[in-house]
């Protein structure tokens, strides 16, 4: 962490403190920080602006409720907050009911639109600069595709194993042994 | 626990942190985390470690007005006027979901097998921290959509913990009420009435040490409790103990 995220980080937490303490003033700030890039990461996983801010607003209220449950807790405030933006934006991918109400052709684009969010080769300007980049680079191909489109496209295992062609036992076995290469490569 | 439940556990919070769960699992591990500091603590390592791959999206500025909109929902939802998405009270399945007083026969045995499962898996996940007192069973109570709503721990010494995994709504003038059904001779005994969905501490009457399979349940009752001292309102959710072998 350098300390432009160290001082990021201090604003966000204090901004999670407000919408402890009930003043929705921390809402403001976070939105002010962290906004653009929250509908940025909504959109890219569903490929909708209506879906994104329906997925952004979702995030917003349910960090609001749990701000107080993350104070003191492990991790820095910015993780924290996409790890609920993600798991909203999963929500919404894969709330059939939800998704029924789009035009077909909307929905074909959508699901292709993910489909290309990863691609075999340039997959690296998923990971920016640091020493991500490296570490994903160090894994097998079929780990580190089937890890980037858990995480930046939204699939889920079954997903997965039907783009991959593997059984979904494969996939998960590739997925688990990829993250623990990964983790001992950051650590 | 051993170094192999461990490792599970571990694999988990890498599916977990990766959004590999469906929404049930997820809701499980979470009370998982809740439990356990250092699985909440390697779920947030890894938010970290992967954060560039969010910090990659192109931006897309907020429309106008967006920070409004959000404050408007949360005012909204302050004065319960827009229950949370799946919020179990006032649907069409709550009405349907009345109190069955016989408390038999369950036609959703699916339902409850998925929650005797689930209580398993919850409860061996679970047994972290052998310092703290151990339930001798957990039941997780699913609503009749088969999503979780609660977990009940009871410890078998007249005192049970209870801890919400969703939301649930409770309408002004009710209460929410739990129960187990220790035996068919005995009929369901309350085991405390809580205002709203908070983790609470249960201590019921003097009752037979809990068992594998017993009953539980959460009704929705007349403020303060059941006049009858039965279920009498709609069930916000059931389900089978699971033992703990500790």
């Amino acid at each position: 962490m350098d300390d432009q995220d160290r001082n990021r980080d201090r604003v966000l937490a204090g901004a999670l403190a407000d919408c402890a303490a009930g003043r929705s003033g921390g809402i403001d700030r976070l939105l002010a920080v962290e906004g653009a890039q929250m509908r940025g990461v909504a959109r890219r996983m569903l490929g909708r602006d209506d879906l994104a801010d329906e997925a952004v607003q979702d995030a917003m209220v349910l960090i609001w409720r749990k701000a107080a449950q993350q104070a003191g807790g492990a991790g820095s405030a910015r993780g924290w907050i996409y790890a609920v933006l993600r798991n909203r934006c999963l929500t919404i991918l894969r709330d059939g009911a939800r998704l029924a109400s789009l035009p077909p052709d909307d929905l074909t684009r959508l699901q292709e639109a993910r489909q290309d969010l990863i691609p075999d080769e340039g997959w690296r300007l998923l990971a920016g600069p640091g020493r991500l980049g490296d570490c994903l680079q160090a894994l097998d191909d079929h780990s580190r595709r089937a890890i980037l489109m858990a995480h930046v496209a939204g699939f889920s295992h079954g997903e997965i194993s039907a783009r991959q062609g593997v059984p979904l036992g494969t996939t998960k076995s590739w997925i688990r042994r990829g993250l623990a290469s990964l983790k001992e490569c950051l650590s | 626990m051993t170094g192999a439940d461990r490792a599970e556990l571990t694999a988990l919070a890498g599916d977990y942190a990766l959004g590999l769960m469906s929404e049930t699992e997820a809701a499980l591990f979470e009370t998982l985390m809740h439990r356990d500091p250092a699985l909440a603590a390697e779920v947030a390592m890894l938010n970290d470690r992967l954060l560039p791959l969010d910090l990659s999206a192109p931006p897309a500025a907020l429309p106008e007005g967006f920070a409004e909109r959000v404050r408007a929902r949360l005012r909204a939802a302050e004065t319960g006027r827009d229950p949370a998405p799946g919020a179990w009270a006032g649907t069409e399945a709550a009405t349907q979901g009345a109190a069955n007083l016989s408390w038999a026969p369950w036609r959703r045995r699916a339902g409850l097998a998925a929650a005797l499962a689930l209580g398993v898996v919850l409860g061996l996940l679970g047994a972290v921290q052998r310092s703290v007192p151990q339930p001798l069973v957990v039941a997780v109570l699913l609503d009749d959509q088969g999503q979780p709503r609660a977990v009940i721990e009871d410890y078998g010494n007249d005192t049970a913990q209870i801890r919400f995994v969703s939301d649930v709504e409770v309408p002004p003038g009710t209460s929410i009420e739990a129960w187990t059904l220790p035996s068919q001779e005995l009929g369901p005994v309350s085991l405390g009435v809580l205002e709203a969905a908070r983790p609470s501490l249960l201590r019921g009457p003097d009752l037979p040490r809990p068992a594998d399979a017993q009953l539980y349940e959460i009704t929705l009752e007349p403020l303060g409790g059941s006049p009858t001292g039965r279920p009498t309102g709609p069930i916000i959710a059931k389900g089978l103990a699971a033992a703990q072998g500790l």
